[in-house]
């Protein structure tokens, strides 16, 4: 039975946050202001099309608007230096940061969409629009249509343009990773004006075309699969070379181009009594590779345990325009075994524990020691020893030396969860430790409403220890506590304040201010 | 003796440590321990239509003592529990009904179905027939007292003044529950709140769909309690269909939950929060959640859509303001460890071409621009004998950049690697090889797509992009 028939109904909600921290530079050095001020605006309209049938096709209109500024930009330089990360006048450009914005506004989306058209069977989106798949989590200005079948099964294709930064009203978010790119409106040729020939690696942006399809299951509570496709273009002028040529010009290469092109599977099983099984990959059609895999495995043991096994394995891909798409990098894989029990209706536990293991091809010791060995010399005055790659390429290229060698990170999360209907306190702590350093820490939370939900009271302990054996100096014990009230005056507006208070070597003392004020109004 | 003056410096002044851990500490045990003020003060439900009102006046004839009577008083006697085979559909997976869409109810009646059914014949509809006719969960479907009149010697014809007959199953005791019941006219109201969903019994009905198909085999329970009310996994016995057979049995939530005007559902309800179960899909939403809802989030965006708007998504994956779930602590400064370890992984949310590098150039951590951020001869890595030149240590950026690229790529840019790794000549590197072994066979493939990343290393003419024309 679908819902009954009704007007055109509005929404809208808006959050303003306030709030002011400090960046401290590992060096000691600078320390930034942060002094930052979020807008959102959000409109629903729905069912445009004014009183609906209870089958019929309905018509509605979602955007969010939103402003990031940040009045600390700039802060901390004075005198000569006032102003200098963004005017490229000041400091010769030394402090120059191409492409930052101080109060970038962007529309997180706005579309118009249509659904249960043709008797349920059509349906569509058009505008700026998120799509969530084995894919990522992406953005695009385009057309999506979806035919929903009643036979378990619906498709969808989709076009457009991809949401790249420096466009008007996008950010940088759903870009492939591996490029940076931006708006060269500050650049030219006139005095105190970046050249883009300054920035070889700062791309210029421009629409990137884009087209997906998927088949996804439909309606069905114990199954769900979804098989999608997508590919985008780089269509934007590029620099190539990253130093000037004989003539002092840098060469660029331009028309369409391959930015992303991947196909992706998810798929989970569940029966009800039993368990599931989940799993899924994305296949990087332009790197001819699997980006991403992950498996998952749970038991329903009795009404109130639940235990599990997930594998995840991922390789780091970028933009096709990118070179370290082509640079010698190896898969992430995770294992973790996991339990969760539900103690009471208001209780609960899980806790997983697995191990993290990073690759590389290649021994790191043993291909030291025979690169030392190739060189005649010992593996005291080796490191560093000898300037000219080439003689090394020989040994560096041999597949004998390139074997994959493991290393292992232990890894460790328990969270715990106490809630009632106007309380709940949270536990979560975590470990990974290996070669590669070490963190481990637990925060517990509590929130408490008081008089109906009219009243708040927030509080957070936190203690986190890290240690990085590559920069052992940044290594630190912390304790943190966060204290927040929030007070609802009138049921449309919500009022928050929080009080953040981080201690550790590092930084001494570090203090966050947070103030949000939500309204939501419909009429 | 005079104590020595002690002066507070200013951090103290500003918060003491021990002041931050008590307020923390209390705050939290406030939180746990103190009563939960929702379920106190909540509105009670009103009263269903069929809650007999005082009754007046009292019953001539003295009532007999409720607990004299043994059967009716629970749905198995001597209350033992109930086969599964006789309970509502999806119990075994569900041993209770939903406090969300099934509030809590008072029905405080003796009532023993087995008997009016296998004994006395009567079928569901003898006392249920506006479940026939019903459209909404707000019509009220137990039997108003005056079904009972015909059999029993009582008359409800009026409810401001039931008269009791002579009977012993026309007193008010016989009935109904509670100390005393009947006495002073009163007995103990009916509590029973609509349910949170959209059903309506005469099309399930009209499509031969039995009382028992939802509601387990009443007629074989004595009392029937909430516990013979469906259970989400039931309804998916026919909601699966497909083609002809799905009629409007579609099994998107929205055919049954009740939803906000954007489509999405309502979660909030007095009795809790709606929270998918774990056999749904696998997203039951236990405290490690965070960690785990990719899995279902990249399979099935529409589940999570059910529920969660995209801001909801965007706060997190898109967002201004730090999660302290996701990034506890002074996460500034701890963030490069973990970024070190890809836990979490950054590259789900953020873009590190700008996100992260636009901070590493405003601090001088990235080496590309803003070198005045930068004291002069300080090195954010190891010493170049270690980090940088051949041979390689144990320690050198060649292992990093293979064990977790994206930590470079957080700070550097395309020139910093260019430097050394493009050829050497006009393209201005080292010459030092980044390729992978195999390399060579991919590279055709890639170069006919996108030529774009061999010529920042290579001339055009370079005679290694032959191999891969």
């Amino acid at each position: 039975m679908a819902a009954p028939a009704q007007a055109v109904e509005m929404e809208l909600h808006s959050t303003t946050a306030a709030q002011a921290y400090e960046v401290a530079s590992p060096w000691g050095g600078a320390l930034l202001d942060r002094r930052r001020l979020l807008q959102t605006l959000s409109l629903g309209l729905y069912h445009l099309q004014g009183e609906r049938a209870a089958d019929g096709a309905d018509y509605s209109l979602a955007m969010m608007l939103r402003l990031d500024a940040d009045f600390g930009v700039n802060a901390h330089l004075v005198g000569g230096d006032a102003g200098a990360e963004t005017d490229y006048a000041r400091s010769s450009g030394s402090r120059f940061i191409p492409g930052y914005q101080v109060a970038p506004l962007d529309l997180m989306y706005g579309y118009i969409e249509g659904r249960n058209l043709a008797g349920g069977w059509l349906g569509f989106r058009l505008g700026r629009q998120y799509i969530t798949d084995a894919l990522g989590w992406w953005s695009f200005d385009g057309a999506l249509v979806r035919l929903t079948t009643p036979y378990f099964v619906q498709a969808e294709v989709y076009g457009g343009l991809e949401q790249r930064g420096g466009l008007p009203l996008s950010t940088s978010r759903y870009e492939q990773q591996g490029v940076w790119r931006g708006s060269h409106a500050q650049f030219g040729t006139g005095q105190g004006r970046p050249s883009a020939a300054d920035y070889p690696s700062y791309q210029f942006t421009a629409p990137a075309p884009a087209f997906g399809a998927a088949l996804e299951t439909s309606g069905v509570s114990f199954l769900h699969g979804r098989l999608t496709y997508r590919r985008v273009y780089n269509t934007a002028t590029s620099f190539t070379q990253q130093f000037p040529d004989a003539s002092g010009n840098y060469p660029t290469i331009d028309g369409a181009r391959i930015s992303q092109e991947r196909i992706g599977y998810e798929a989970g099983v569940t029966l009800p009594s039993r368990g599931g099984i989940n799993g899924g990959f994305s296949y990087d059609l332009y790197n001819q590779l699997v980006g991403m895999a992950q498996g998952n495995v749970e038991a329903y043991l009795g009404e109130h345990v639940t235990v599990g096994a997930n594998v995840d394995y991922f390789v780091p891909t970028f933009d096709a325009d990118s070179i370290w798409n082509w640079f010698t990098h190896s898969p992430v894989t995770t294992a973790v075994g996991r339990v969760a029990v539900e103690v009471t209706s208001t209780v609960h536990v899980a806790a997983s524990g697995g191990v993290r293991l990073w690759a590389t091809d290649g021994d790191p010791d043993a291909f030291r020691m025979g690169q030392c060995a190739e060189l005649g010399l010992s593996v005291a005055d080796c490191d560093g020893a000898f300037g000219n790659p080439d003689v090394l390429a020989g040994y560096t290229q041999d597949e004998a030396n390139r074997g994959t060698s493991l290393t292992p990170d232990a890894l460790a999360n328990v969270s715990a969860r106490y809630r009632l209907r106007s309380a709940e306190v949270e536990l979560r702590g975590m470990m990974q430790a290996g070669e590669r350093g070490r963190r481990v820490g637990a925060d517990v939370s509590g929130e408490k409403r008081l008089d109906g939900g009219r009243y708040a009271l927030g509080t957070r302990l936190s203690l986190h220890d890290w240690e990085d054996p590559l920069r052992p100096e940044r290594g630190a014990t912390s304790f943190g506590y966060v204290l927040g009230a929030g007070y609802r005056p009138i049921q449309v507006a919500d009022m928050r304040l929080e009080w953040e208070h981080d201690m550790n070597r590092l930084v001494g003392h570090r203090f966050r201010v947070l103030g949000v004020l939500t309204l939501r109004v419909t009429p | 003796m005079t104590p020595s003056p002690r002066r507070k410096s200013s951090s103290d002044a500003l918060l003491p440590g021990w002041f931050a851990v008590l307020a923390c500490t209390v705050s939290l045990a406030f939180a746990a321990l103190t009563p939960d003020a929702a379920a106190q003060s909540g509105p009670a439900p009103p009263p269903s239509s069929a809650t007999p009102p005082p009754a007046a006046p009292p019953p001539a004839a003295p009532p007999p003592a409720a607990r004299a009577y043994t059967t009716g008083l629970a749905p198995m006697p001597g209350d033992i529990e109930v086969p599964l085979a006789l309970m509502p559909p999806g119990t075994a997976v569900s041993p209770v009904p939903s406090d969300e869409i099934f509030p809590p109810q008072t029905i405080p009646l003796r009532f023993n179905h087995k008997k009016h059914v296998q004994e006395l014949k009567l079928s569901c509809r003898s006392c249920h027939a506006g479940a026939y006719t019903s459209r909404t969960t707000k019509d009220q479907l137990l039997p108003p007292g005056s079904q009972c009149d015909s059999c029993h010697d009582v008359d409800h014809s009026d409810i401001a003044s039931v008269k009791a007959g002579t009977d012993e199953n026309g007193q008010c005791a016989f009935c109904h529950l509670g100390e005393n019941p009947g006495a002073g006219g009163r007995v103990a109201a009916v509590v029973l709140p609509d349910a949170n969903l959209r059903f309506p019994h005469d099309k399930h009905l009209a499509r031969n769909i039995q009382c028992g198909q939802c509601h387990g085999q009443v007629g074989q329970l004595e009392l029937a309690t909430r516990d013979q009310l469906p259970r989400m996994a039931g309804c998916f016995g026919c909601h699966n269909m497909s083609g002809a057979a799905q009629g409007e049995a579609r099994g998107e939530c929205t055919v049954c939950h009740l939803t906000h005007p954007d489509g999405r559902l309502v979660q909030a309800f007095p009795t809790g929060d709606l929270l998918p179960p774990r056999w749904l899909h696998d997203a039951g939403h236990t405290p490690d959640w965070l960690e785990r809802h990719k899995t279902v989030a990249g399979a099935n965006s529409a589940l999570c859509a059910s529920c969660h708007s995209a801001q909801y998504c965007a706060d997190c994956h898109d967002g201004r303001i730090r999660p302290r779930k996701v990034h506890p602590n002074d996460w500034l400064s701890m963030h490069a460890q973990a970024a070190r370890q890809d836990n979490p992984r950054c590259v789900s949310c953020h873009q590190q071409q700008t996100f992260c590098a636009d901070c590493h150039r405003r601090t001088g951590v990235a080496r590309d621009v803003a070198s005045g951020n930068r004291p002069t001869g300080s090195r954010f890595h190891p010493p170049p004998a270690e980090w940088t030149l051949a041979p390689r240590s144990a320690r050198h950026h060649a292992w990093e950049a293979e064990r977790n690229l994206n930590a470079c790529v957080s700070c550097h840019t395309e020139r910093d690697c260019a430097t050394c790794h493009a050829t050497k000549g006009l393209s201005g590197g080292q010459g030092v090889n980044p390729h992978p072994l195999g390399f060579e066979h991919k590279c055709r493939a890639a170069f006919s797509k996108n030529s774009r990343p061999c010529l920042v290393c290579h001339q055009s003419n370079d005679s290694f992009l032959r191999t891969c024309r």
